[in-house]
């Protein structure tokens, strides 16, 4: 007889390891089962924790609260549109009285201005005097003004006459703003 | 045929008998699984809902409160007289009224002779824009020298409604000066109540300061102001 064949044992290794199987499945699947419960029972605290629906009824008071403030609202909201609009104005708006001020203050006092027109591109002054050294020196007046980039850019001579009759000299010339 | 089918179902049989132990676990774990996609990964977003909407509501309500702090702290005498000035300087509509008193009351500071002048109205539906800015448009026939206009046009521009000179033209026979006065409708898609409101700035309270010491602004807003000291007196 043989002693070497043992079937007892080697079914009772097989058993022993079904039964260890057996035993960690059961574990997971009630591990489980208890984890999706505890964890659904969580979230359901912290939602109840984070509560929107209570801030919300909070933010409906404050907005009833305001609304018995709603003229003032209305009015410092319209206050603030019109200081920001006129910021802008002041700032975009031109001053040709401030460009009027500095080209007449340039203007001899012997010379007798025709016409005078300005805007925010150029200005256009037509004279006269009886002195040509007045008219030199309205015309270096205005090239100087030219050369220290003072309120116009360029100057051109549209015209220069003598009137016999009249005995003046007239003159008349363009400028860019 | 038959017999094969029976020999397929008893080897099912077979193979359910010998594992039964482990169907019950499995299957468990199968409804945990479905469990938790179905109802917990669900909720799970909801609560990151809940929590943002939280967050978004708990802002909304630092700003109404900051709002209703500054809103019962301000006088309504001073907010009233104050948005009379800003109305003045920039009206919410063509104010020809106001226009008006700006052009004469300029014409009697300085002295100049006013001729007949005419609106540049236009379509009474549409407006001109001048810098973006809707705009009066006024031609000013003036009799007078060039000193008196260019007082005319210096004072003209620190009255109230604001007003641009675009134009002057002095002739020997004839001057023209060419104005335009600013107005602008309000816009009220910027307002809403859950908005942050500031009280008036340190540059509008200086701004207003301006404006109050313009030319015609004073006799404009006498009746407001003598009704102000009166109020205050009782």
């Amino acid at each position: 007889m043989s002693t070497d064949i043992n079937l007892l044992l080697r079914t009772d290794e097989e058993s022993l390891k079904q039964k260890r199987r057996i035993k960690i499945l059961n574990f997971t699947a009630v591990a489980s089962l208890i984890g999706v419960g505890l964890i659904s029972l969580g979230i359901f605290i912290l939602i109840q924790i984070v509560n929107p629906e209570s801030l919300k009824k909070e933010q409906e008071d404050m907005l009833g609260r305001i609304s018995q403030f709603q003229n003032r609202q209305v009015k410092l909201f319209v206050l603030n549109n019109r200081v920001e609009n006129i910021e802008k104005i002041l700032k975009i708006r031109k001053d040709l009285s401030k460009a009027m001020n500095g080209l007449l203050a340039k203007i001899p006092s012997n010379f007798s201005i025709d016409t005078f027109e300005i805007d925010d591109k150029m200005v256009i002054i037509a004279g006269q005097s009886n002195s040509l050294f007045t008219i030199g020196e309205f015309i270096n007046n205005l090239t100087d003004m030219v050369r220290n980039k003072e309120i116009i850019k360029s100057l051109m001579l549209n015209s220069l006459v003598m009137d016999e009759g009249k005995n003046t000299y007239q003159i008349s010339v363009k400028s860019e703003m | 045929m038959n017999e094969k089918i029976n020999a397929d179902l008893k080897s099912l049989k077979f193979i359910l008998n010998k594992n039964k132990v482990y169907i019950f676990p499995i299957v468990v774990i199968l409804v945990s699984i479905m469990l938790f996609s179905q109802f917990v990964i669900p909720q799970a977003d909801a609560l990151l809902a809940a929590r943002e909407e939280a967050l978004a509501t708990s802002l909304k309500i630092e700003t109404l409160k900051a709002n209703l702090d500054i809103l019962t702290n301000i006088n309504e005498e001073t907010l009233d007289s104050q948005l009379k000035t800003l109305s003045l300087a920039l009206p919410l509509s063509k104010d020809f009224f106001g226009i008006l008193n700006s052009v004469y009351s300029t014409v009697q500071k300085t002295g100049v002779d006013l001729g007949n002048f005419s609106f540049k109205i236009g379509d009474l539906a549409k407006s001109e824009n001048g810098d973006n800015f809707p705009v009066v448009k006024l031609s000013a026939p003036i009799n007078s020298g060039v000193t008196a206009i260019n007082s005319f046009v210096e004072t003209i521009s620190k009255n109230v409604p604001l007003a641009e000179v675009y134009s002057v033209k002095i002739g020997n026979t004839s001057s023209t000066v060419s104005l335009s006065f600013y107005y602008r409708p309000l816009s009220a898609s910027n307002y809403s109540q859950d908005v942050r409101i500031s009280s008036i700035s340190q540059k509008g309270l200086e701004l207003i300061s301006q404006l109050e010491k313009f030319e015609n602004a004073s006799s404009l807003l006498e009746p407001l102001v003598s009704v102000a000291t009166s109020s205050a007196a009782q």
